[in-house]
């Protein structure tokens, strides 16, 4: 009997630290997933220069385009020495706007399109977006983890106990334009070539 | 209906439960045919010590190949490291994916053949490899590449090389033990074994199972493998939340014939599609199923879609 006893208290315990263990390791985990997307967008900072001369000669009358990227730039690398994680995503939305004028201005000289350097920019400036948004995956699916185990029974028990905090993962507003559908939108797109 | 998120539930029950099965069965095994052994023997522990031998010897090649793995296979495959400028979309979609599901960037590599396919291999993530075929990687497009590296790498993080060694040590072992009893018991044994009732069923039943287990270990070692399939299966979904892409990635692959030259039976498990294309219809087919490392490719589609 006794032995039994020592076996439940034993399991228990083991319970315990493993269940505290994931919510302090899991809240470490999501800062560090945090400053990836920083790291990132430091990177798409980093190589917007180096593209931007490489398209340059070519799109010499396209003035505006650099002067807008050189600002998003000194945005994103301000964000990303603040460490605030909200100035991060808002810089970076003022990179990925500028972006499709990019291609515009790409798509409108016709010399430009089929050249190797191009396509190549092209297949960057993809990858560096593609990076971001995965960055930000990983702080989604693992906060949504997290929130799970704390509000889920038994682990919860351990949540209450010990006061473990809800985490807000990506700010994104729970009310909005992006969660509603005009009228507009329902019918199917035709394209017209 | 299931959402990604059932789904991935599901796939991790159905999972443990399968491997509770064969856990199950291979002690039961190991049981009764180290039972029959000590009838032989003359003496109870004699079985044990007979199987514990088979579990060291059994332990001691899948290691080899549990351990060296990557190299192994690599070595087998013929294949190059992947580079960057030259597999622009291969070497950017794993660095992006690894990225989303937080593992190190595996090793990358490239198989030279034109028939669609790609592997994972690796003890823990950490020493992982990922190799696709330049079939793959010309004949895909980049949403479907990734739902392809996705399911590889999920792989990687489940664990599933770990896994399906210790299933493949057990088999191994039930396997020898079945053979060691065999032989031993067609030589005669002794003759003056005391004739118990309940020693001769245990003689019986040995027989039986050293006939029947290998047999049966190896059908619940495929039964596991198929359904670490329909895991990662889902958990690209969860990554990449676009099951279109490993749609039609897995269509693409399946519709083409052309066999995998640097696959053969040895590596055929590790491939995201079957590399010797499984055919046949009917009652045939169910029961050619039951051998098959990986669930047919209809079916892996149709629980996509269901994610959809």
């Amino acid at each position: 009997m006794p032995y039994i006893l020592i076996g439940i208290g034993a399991i228990l315990v083991l319970w315990f630290i493993s269940t505290y263990n994931f919510f302090v390791s899991s809240k470490a985990r999501i800062k560090a997933a945090v400053q990836e997307i920083g790291n990132q967008l430091k990177r798409q900072a980093d190589l917007i220069p180096n593209l931007e001369s490489s398209v340059k000669g070519y799109l010499a009358h396209e003035k505006g385009i650099f002067e807008k990227l050189t600002e998003a730039r000194k945005a994103i690398a301000s964000a990303v020495d603040s460490g605030n994680v909200q100035k991060m995503a808002d810089a970076g939305a003022k990179l990925a706007a500028v972006l499709p004028s990019i291609k515009i201005a790409v798509e409108d000289n016709p010399e430009l399109k089929g050249s190797d350097v191009v396509a190549r920019l092209m297949d960057e400036l993809r990858d560096t977006a593609d990076k971001i948004m995965y960055a930000r995956r990983l702080v989604i699916d693992l906060t949504a983890d997290y929130n799970v185990r704390r509000v889920t029974m038994p682990s919860s028990i351990m949540a209450n106990l010990f006061k473990i905090e809800e985490l807000p993962g990506l700010i994104t507003p729970s009310e909005g334009e992006h969660l509603k559908v005009s009228e507009e939108e329902t019918k199917t797109p035709k394209v017209k070539l | 209906m299931l959402n990604v998120y059932e789904a991935q539930a599901a796939n991790k029950r159905k999972s443990a439960l399968i491997i509770g099965l064969f856990i199950l069965f291979v002690t039961l095994s190991v049981y009764v045919i180290s039972q029959a052994m000590g009838v032989y023997f003359g003496y109870e522990p004699g079985g044990l010590g007979v199987a514990g031998i088979a579990l060291i010897i059994s332990g001691l090649i899948t290691f080899v190949s549990y351990y060296a793995s990557d190299k192994i296979v690599l070595s087998i495959s013929g294949a190059r490291p992947a580079d960057r400028k030259r597999d622009f979309n291969f070497y950017t979609v794993a660095e992006n994916l690894s990225i989303a599901t937080g593992i190190p960037k595996p090793k990358l590599y490239v198989i030279e053949d034109s028939a669609p396919n790609a592997f994972a291999t690796g003890r823990d993530p950490d020493h992982a490899v990922v190799c696709a075929t330049t079939g793959l990687l010309q004949k895909l497009s980049r949403t479907e590449l990734e739902g392809v590296i996705a399911h590889e790498l999920s792989h990687i993080k489940n664990y599933d090389t770990r896994l399906m060694s210790v299933v493949a040590v057990l088999v191994g072992m039930v396997a020898l033990l079945g053979d060691i009893f065999l032989r031993i018991s067609f030589r005669g044994g002794r003759s003056d074994r005391r004739g118990s009732e309940a020693s001769a069923i245990f003689l019986l039943l040995g027989i039986v199972f050293a006939i029947l287990s290998p047999i049966i270990a190896q059908l619940i070692q495929l039964a596991v493998s198929r359904r670490r399939e329909f895991f990662a299966d889902s958990s690209s979904v969860a990554i990449t939340r676009q099951p279109s892409g490993l749609i039609s990635a897995l269509e693409k692959i399946a519709k083409d014939h052309e066999p995998l030259e640097a696959a053969n039976k040895a590596t055929a498990h590790l491939y995201i599609v079957n590399p010797f294309k499984e055919k046949g219809h009917g009652a045939v087919d169910w029961f050619a199923s039951l051998f098959n490392t990986h669930p047919p490719v209809p079916q892996r589609i149709a629980a996509l879609r269901k994610m959809a």
